[in-house]
Protein backbone atom coordinates (compact mmCIF):
# COMPACT_ATOMS: atom_id res chain seq x y z
CA UNK A 1 0.00 0.00 0.00
CA UNK A 2 2.56 2.61 -1.03
CA UNK A 3 -0.33 4.41 -2.77
CA UNK A 4 -1.20 6.30 0.43
CA UNK A 5 2.37 7.59 0.75
CA UNK A 6 2.36 8.53 -2.95
CA UNK A 7 -1.02 10.28 -2.64
CA UNK A 8 0.37 12.31 0.25
CA UNK A 9 3.49 13.15 -1.81
CA UNK A 10 1.28 14.27 -4.73
CA UNK A 11 -0.70 16.60 -2.46
CA UNK A 12 2.54 18.04 -1.01
CA UNK A 13 3.91 18.57 -4.53
CA UNK A 14 0.70 20.31 -5.59
CA UNK A 15 0.75 22.61 -2.56
CA UNK A 16 4.32 23.66 -3.16
CA UNK A 17 3.71 24.16 -6.91
CA UNK A 18 0.79 26.57 -6.49
CA UNK A 19 1.45 30.24 -7.24
CA UNK A 20 1.14 32.27 -4.02
CA UNK A 21 -2.18 33.80 -5.11
CA UNK A 22 -3.85 30.41 -5.67
CA UNK A 23 -5.29 28.86 -2.53
CA UNK A 24 -5.28 25.03 -2.33
CA UNK A 25 -9.09 25.10 -2.08
CA UNK A 26 -9.22 26.38 -5.68
CA UNK A 27 -7.57 23.26 -7.09
CA UNK A 28 -10.02 21.26 -9.22
CA UNK A 29 -7.81 18.72 -11.02
CA UNK A 30 -4.40 17.18 -10.48
CA UNK A 31 -2.80 15.31 -13.37
CA UNK A 32 -0.08 12.75 -12.79
CA UNK A 33 1.76 10.26 -14.94
CA UNK A 34 2.54 6.92 -13.34
CA UNK A 35 5.00 4.44 -14.82
CA UNK A 36 3.62 0.93 -15.34
CA UNK A 37 6.73 -0.44 -13.64
CA UNK A 38 5.92 1.35 -10.38
CA UNK A 39 3.26 -1.18 -9.42
CA UNK A 40 0.84 1.58 -8.49
CA UNK A 41 -2.81 0.59 -8.72
CA UNK A 42 -4.62 3.65 -10.15
CA UNK A 43 -7.90 2.91 -8.32
CA UNK A 44 -6.06 2.56 -5.01
CA UNK A 45 -4.11 5.75 -5.62
CA UNK A 46 -7.33 7.65 -6.40
CA UNK A 47 -9.02 6.17 -3.34
CA UNK A 48 -6.06 7.21 -1.15
CA UNK A 49 -5.96 10.68 -2.70
CA UNK A 50 -9.69 11.20 -2.12
CA UNK A 51 -9.36 10.02 1.47
CA UNK A 52 -6.74 12.61 2.42
CA UNK A 53 -7.36 15.55 0.08
CA UNK A 54 -9.65 17.30 2.57
CA UNK A 55 -6.93 17.37 5.19
CA UNK A 56 -4.70 19.03 2.61
CA UNK A 57 -7.36 21.72 2.06
CA UNK A 58 -8.06 20.53 -1.50
CA UNK A 59 -11.51 19.01 -1.06
CA UNK A 60 -12.53 19.49 -4.69
CA UNK A 61 -9.33 18.23 -6.29
CA UNK A 62 -9.82 15.33 -8.67
CA UNK A 63 -6.85 13.10 -9.39
CA UNK A 64 -6.39 12.11 -13.05
CA UNK A 65 -3.86 9.36 -13.70
CA UNK A 66 -2.18 8.51 -16.99
CA UNK A 67 -0.28 5.25 -17.01
CA UNK A 68 2.99 5.34 -18.94
CA UNK A 69 3.93 2.09 -20.68
CA UNK A 70 7.40 0.66 -20.23
CA UNK A 71 9.92 1.40 -22.97
CA UNK A 72 13.38 -0.15 -22.99
CA UNK A 73 16.72 -0.02 -24.79
CA UNK A 74 19.02 -2.98 -25.18
CA UNK A 75 22.52 -2.29 -23.84
CA UNK A 76 23.86 -4.84 -26.27
CA UNK A 77 22.42 -3.77 -29.66
CA UNK A 78 20.74 -0.42 -28.76
CA UNK A 79 17.37 -1.65 -30.08
CA UNK A 80 14.44 0.22 -28.50
CA UNK A 81 11.22 -1.61 -27.71
CA UNK A 82 8.09 -1.45 -25.59
CA UNK A 83 6.92 -4.22 -23.29
CA UNK A 84 3.48 -5.19 -22.00
CA UNK A 85 4.71 -8.03 -19.79
CA UNK A 86 7.62 -7.78 -17.36
CA UNK A 87 10.03 -9.61 -19.63
CA UNK A 88 13.08 -7.43 -20.16
CA UNK A 89 14.65 -9.32 -23.03
CA UNK A 90 15.61 -7.65 -26.30
CA UNK A 91 13.39 -8.97 -29.12
CA UNK A 92 16.13 -8.16 -31.65
CA UNK A 93 19.19 -9.87 -30.16
CA UNK A 94 17.82 -11.81 -27.17
CA UNK A 95 20.09 -9.90 -24.77
CA UNK A 96 18.99 -9.51 -21.16
CA UNK A 97 20.90 -6.32 -20.32
CA UNK A 98 18.18 -3.80 -20.88
CA UNK A 99 17.72 -0.29 -19.56
CA UNK A 100 14.33 1.26 -18.89
CA UNK A 101 13.78 4.52 -20.78
CA UNK A 102 10.16 5.21 -19.79
CA UNK A 103 7.57 3.70 -17.50
CA UNK A 104 9.26 4.25 -14.16
CA UNK A 105 8.48 7.13 -11.83
CA UNK A 106 5.59 9.33 -10.84
CA UNK A 107 5.37 12.82 -12.30
CA UNK A 108 3.03 15.68 -11.53
CA UNK A 109 2.29 17.20 -14.93
CA UNK A 110 -0.53 19.71 -14.53
CA UNK A 111 -2.75 21.37 -11.96
CA UNK A 112 -6.11 22.91 -12.85
CA UNK A 113 -7.52 25.52 -10.50
CA UNK A 114 -10.25 28.12 -10.47
CA UNK A 115 -9.04 31.64 -11.00
CA UNK A 116 -8.42 33.48 -7.73
CA UNK A 117 -11.08 36.05 -6.70
CA UNK A 118 -10.90 39.25 -8.69
CA UNK A 119 -8.36 37.85 -11.15
CA UNK A 120 -10.75 36.20 -13.57
CA UNK A 121 -9.99 37.24 -17.11
CA UNK A 122 -13.62 36.88 -18.08
CA UNK A 123 -13.06 33.78 -20.21
CA UNK A 124 -13.54 31.34 -17.37
CA UNK A 125 -17.08 30.36 -16.59
CA UNK A 126 -17.72 29.47 -12.95
CA UNK A 127 -20.03 26.51 -12.57
CA UNK B 1 -6.55 28.32 -14.84
CA UNK B 2 -3.92 25.81 -15.78
CA UNK B 3 -0.71 25.50 -13.80
CA UNK B 4 1.80 23.48 -15.82
CA UNK B 5 4.39 21.64 -13.75
CA UNK B 6 6.78 18.83 -14.42
CA UNK B 7 7.73 17.52 -11.05
CA UNK B 8 8.86 14.22 -9.65
CA UNK B 9 6.28 13.43 -7.00
CA UNK B 10 8.91 11.65 -4.90
CA UNK B 11 11.41 14.51 -5.11
CA UNK B 12 11.25 15.24 -1.38
CA UNK B 13 11.92 11.59 -0.59
CA UNK B 14 14.74 11.45 -3.16
CA UNK B 15 16.28 14.68 -1.88
CA UNK B 16 16.43 13.24 1.62
CA UNK B 17 17.96 10.05 0.20
CA UNK B 18 20.67 12.11 -1.52
CA UNK B 19 21.37 13.82 1.81
CA UNK B 20 21.71 10.38 3.41
CA UNK B 21 24.09 9.33 0.65
CA UNK B 22 26.25 12.42 1.18
CA UNK B 23 26.45 11.58 4.90
CA UNK B 24 27.44 7.98 4.09
CA UNK B 25 30.14 9.17 1.68
CA UNK B 26 31.51 11.65 4.22
CA UNK B 27 31.97 8.90 6.79
CA UNK B 28 32.98 6.12 4.41
CA UNK B 29 30.00 3.90 5.24
CA UNK B 30 28.91 1.31 2.65
CA UNK B 31 25.15 0.90 2.87
CA UNK B 32 23.13 -2.13 1.78
CA UNK B 33 19.33 -2.09 1.65
CA UNK B 34 18.06 -5.65 2.24
CA UNK B 35 14.53 -6.39 1.02
CA UNK B 36 12.23 -9.40 0.70
CA UNK B 37 8.79 -10.77 1.55
CA UNK B 38 8.12 -11.30 5.24
CA UNK B 39 9.83 -14.49 6.41
CA UNK B 40 12.33 -14.96 3.58
CA UNK B 41 15.21 -14.77 6.01
CA UNK B 42 16.54 -11.19 6.13
CA UNK B 43 17.23 -11.23 9.87
CA UNK B 44 18.69 -14.74 9.71
CA UNK B 45 20.97 -13.64 6.86
CA UNK B 46 22.25 -10.77 9.01
CA UNK B 47 22.69 -13.13 11.98
CA UNK B 48 24.94 -15.31 9.80
CA UNK B 49 26.70 -12.56 7.85
CA UNK B 50 27.69 -10.14 10.60
CA UNK B 51 29.80 -12.57 12.70
CA UNK B 52 31.86 -13.42 9.60
CA UNK B 53 32.36 -9.72 8.83
CA UNK B 54 33.39 -9.16 12.45
CA UNK B 55 35.96 -11.97 12.15
CA UNK B 56 37.35 -10.13 9.13
CA UNK B 57 37.53 -6.95 11.26
CA UNK B 58 34.79 -5.22 9.25
CA UNK B 59 32.56 -3.19 11.55
CA UNK B 60 28.81 -3.34 10.95
CA UNK B 61 25.60 -1.77 12.12
CA UNK B 62 21.95 -2.37 11.29
CA UNK B 63 18.90 -0.17 10.91
CA UNK B 64 16.06 -2.55 11.60
CA UNK B 65 12.83 -1.50 9.92
CA UNK B 66 9.52 -2.89 11.06
CA UNK B 67 5.95 -1.67 11.21
CA UNK B 68 5.94 -2.55 14.90
CA UNK B 69 7.74 -4.67 17.55
CA UNK B 70 11.41 -4.93 18.48
CA UNK B 71 11.61 -8.69 17.86
CA UNK B 72 14.18 -8.49 15.05
CA UNK B 73 16.53 -6.16 16.92
CA UNK B 74 16.30 -8.50 19.93
CA UNK B 75 17.50 -11.30 17.65
CA UNK B 76 20.44 -9.18 16.50
CA UNK B 77 21.36 -7.90 20.00
CA UNK B 78 23.70 -10.85 20.83
CA UNK B 79 25.89 -9.87 17.85
CA UNK B 80 27.15 -6.92 19.89
CA UNK B 81 26.87 -4.38 17.08
CA UNK B 82 24.87 -1.13 16.97
CA UNK B 83 21.25 -1.84 15.99
CA UNK B 84 18.71 0.95 15.61
CA UNK B 85 15.15 -0.30 15.72
CA UNK B 86 13.02 2.01 13.65
CA UNK B 87 9.31 1.31 13.61
CA UNK B 88 7.19 2.99 10.97
CA UNK B 89 4.11 3.17 13.19
CA UNK B 90 5.04 6.64 14.46
CA UNK B 91 5.45 7.58 10.78
CA UNK B 92 1.95 6.37 9.96
CA UNK B 93 2.61 2.65 9.62
CA UNK B 94 4.33 2.87 6.26
CA UNK B 95 4.83 -0.40 4.42
CA UNK B 96 8.43 0.46 3.55
CA UNK B 97 11.45 2.15 5.11
CA UNK B 98 11.54 5.75 3.87
CA UNK B 99 14.57 8.01 3.40
CA UNK B 100 13.36 10.32 6.21
CA UNK B 101 13.21 7.29 8.44
CA UNK B 102 16.84 6.33 7.67
CA UNK B 103 17.85 9.95 8.22
CA UNK B 104 16.22 9.94 11.65
CA UNK B 105 17.97 6.68 12.57
CA UNK B 106 21.45 7.97 11.65
CA UNK B 107 21.72 10.19 14.70
CA UNK B 108 21.82 7.07 16.87
CA UNK B 109 24.86 5.66 15.06
CA UNK B 110 28.53 6.53 15.36
CA UNK B 111 29.03 6.59 11.59
CA UNK B 112 32.83 7.08 11.49
CA UNK B 113 33.23 3.72 13.25
CA UNK B 114 30.97 1.80 10.82
CA UNK B 115 32.12 0.23 7.55
CA UNK B 116 28.93 -1.57 6.47
CA UNK B 117 25.46 -0.43 7.42
CA UNK B 118 22.62 -2.82 6.62
CA UNK B 119 19.11 -1.47 6.34
CA UNK B 120 16.71 -4.34 6.91
CA UNK B 121 13.63 -3.13 5.11
CA UNK B 122 10.06 -4.06 5.97
CA UNK B 123 8.99 -7.45 4.62
CA UNK B 124 7.17 -6.60 1.39
CA UNK B 125 8.03 -7.30 -2.27
CA UNK B 126 6.18 -4.25 -3.63
CA UNK B 127 6.56 -0.96 -1.79
CA UNK B 128 10.21 -0.98 -0.63
CA UNK B 129 11.35 -1.35 -4.25
CA UNK B 130 9.93 2.08 -5.06
CA UNK B 131 12.02 4.17 -2.68
CA UNK B 132 15.68 5.20 -2.87
CA UNK B 133 17.16 5.59 0.60
CA UNK B 134 20.68 6.73 -0.32
CA UNK B 135 22.04 3.18 -0.18
CA UNK B 136 24.95 1.92 -2.33
CA UNK B 137 23.41 -1.47 -3.12
CA UNK B 138 19.96 -3.01 -3.07
CA UNK B 139 19.83 -6.69 -2.28
CA UNK B 140 16.75 -8.88 -2.21
CA UNK B 141 16.01 -12.34 -0.92
CA UNK B 142 13.53 -14.81 -2.30
CA UNK B 143 13.02 -18.05 -0.43
CA UNK B 144 12.47 -21.24 -2.37
CA UNK B 145 9.00 -21.68 -0.90
CA UNK B 146 7.68 -18.46 -2.45
CA UNK B 147 7.23 -19.77 -5.98
CA UNK B 148 8.96 -19.48 -9.34
CA UNK B 149 6.51 -16.85 -10.62
CA UNK B 150 7.50 -14.10 -8.19
CA UNK B 151 9.96 -12.27 -10.49
CA UNK B 152 7.15 -11.85 -13.05
CA UNK B 153 4.68 -10.73 -10.40
CA UNK B 154 6.94 -8.23 -8.64
CA UNK B 155 9.23 -7.04 -11.44
CA UNK B 156 10.22 -3.69 -9.93
CA UNK B 157 11.90 -5.36 -6.94
CA UNK B 158 13.90 -7.66 -9.22
CA UNK B 159 14.74 -4.74 -11.55
CA UNK B 160 15.99 -2.51 -8.73
CA UNK B 161 18.31 -4.97 -6.98
CA UNK B 162 21.90 -5.81 -7.85
CA UNK B 163 21.77 -9.20 -6.13
CA UNK B 164 19.04 -11.75 -5.47
CA UNK B 165 19.72 -14.29 -2.74
CA UNK B 166 17.71 -17.49 -3.16
CA UNK B 167 17.27 -18.48 0.46
CA UNK B 168 16.32 -21.72 2.25
CA UNK B 169 18.18 -23.82 -0.35
CA UNK B 170 18.32 -26.63 2.24
CA UNK B 171 14.58 -27.11 1.64
CA UNK B 172 15.07 -27.88 -2.06
CA UNK B 173 14.92 -31.71 -1.70
CA UNK B 174 11.59 -31.41 0.12
CA UNK B 175 9.89 -29.07 -2.34
CA UNK B 176 8.71 -29.23 -5.93
CA UNK B 177 10.52 -25.95 -6.57
CA UNK B 178 11.89 -25.70 -10.10
CA UNK B 179 15.16 -23.86 -9.63
CA UNK B 180 15.90 -23.57 -13.34
CA UNK B 181 12.52 -21.98 -14.01
CA UNK B 182 12.98 -19.62 -11.07
CA UNK B 183 16.42 -18.53 -12.30
CA UNK B 184 15.15 -18.12 -15.84
CA UNK B 185 12.26 -15.93 -14.63
CA UNK B 186 14.72 -13.78 -12.67
CA UNK B 187 16.91 -13.39 -15.77
CA UNK B 188 13.86 -12.43 -17.85
CA UNK B 189 13.22 -9.49 -15.55
CA UNK B 190 16.82 -8.49 -14.89
CA UNK B 191 19.63 -10.04 -16.89
CA UNK B 192 22.24 -8.14 -14.88
CA UNK B 193 21.26 -9.30 -11.37
CA UNK B 194 23.60 -11.61 -9.44
CA UNK B 195 21.73 -14.71 -8.32
CA UNK B 196 23.20 -16.24 -5.17
CA UNK B 197 21.63 -19.47 -3.82
CA UNK B 198 22.06 -19.60 -0.06
CA UNK B 199 21.11 -21.55 3.04
CA UNK B 200 21.60 -19.97 6.42
CA UNK B 201 21.03 -23.39 7.94
CA UNK B 202 23.74 -25.37 6.12
CA UNK B 203 25.97 -22.41 5.26
CA UNK B 204 25.64 -23.12 1.52
CA UNK B 205 26.42 -20.02 -0.52
CA UNK B 206 27.31 -17.85 2.47
CA UNK B 207 30.91 -17.37 1.33
CA UNK B 208 29.84 -16.50 -2.22
CA UNK B 209 27.50 -13.86 -0.76
CA UNK B 210 30.28 -12.50 1.48
CA UNK B 211 32.68 -12.37 -1.46
CA UNK B 212 30.10 -10.50 -3.55
CA UNK B 213 29.40 -8.06 -0.71
CA UNK B 214 33.06 -7.30 -0.03
CA UNK B 215 33.83 -6.94 -3.75
CA UNK B 216 30.92 -4.48 -4.10
CA UNK B 217 32.15 -2.58 -1.05
CA UNK B 218 35.54 -2.09 -2.68
CA UNK B 219 33.94 -1.23 -6.05
CA UNK B 220 31.47 1.35 -4.77
CA UNK B 221 29.65 3.55 -5.77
Amino acid sequence: MHELYIADSILKSVRSSLPCNVAPALVTQVLVQVGKLDAVIPETLKFSFDAIKKSSAMPRAELLITEIPVRCRCRNCAHEFGIDLPVFICPACGGGHVEVLRGRGITLTRIMAEDPEGESNGNTSHS
Amino acid sequence: MEIPVIRDVLEESNARARENRAIFERHGVFVVNVMSSPGSGKTTLLQKTIPILKERAISCAVIEGDVSSTLDSERLAPLGIPVVQANTEPFGGDCHVGSHFVHAALKYLDLPSIEILFIENIGNLVCPAEFYLGEHRKVMMLSLTEGEDKPLKYPLMFRECQACLLSKMDLAPHLDANLDLLKSNIQKVNGAIHVLPISAKTGEGLMAWLDWLIAEMSNQP
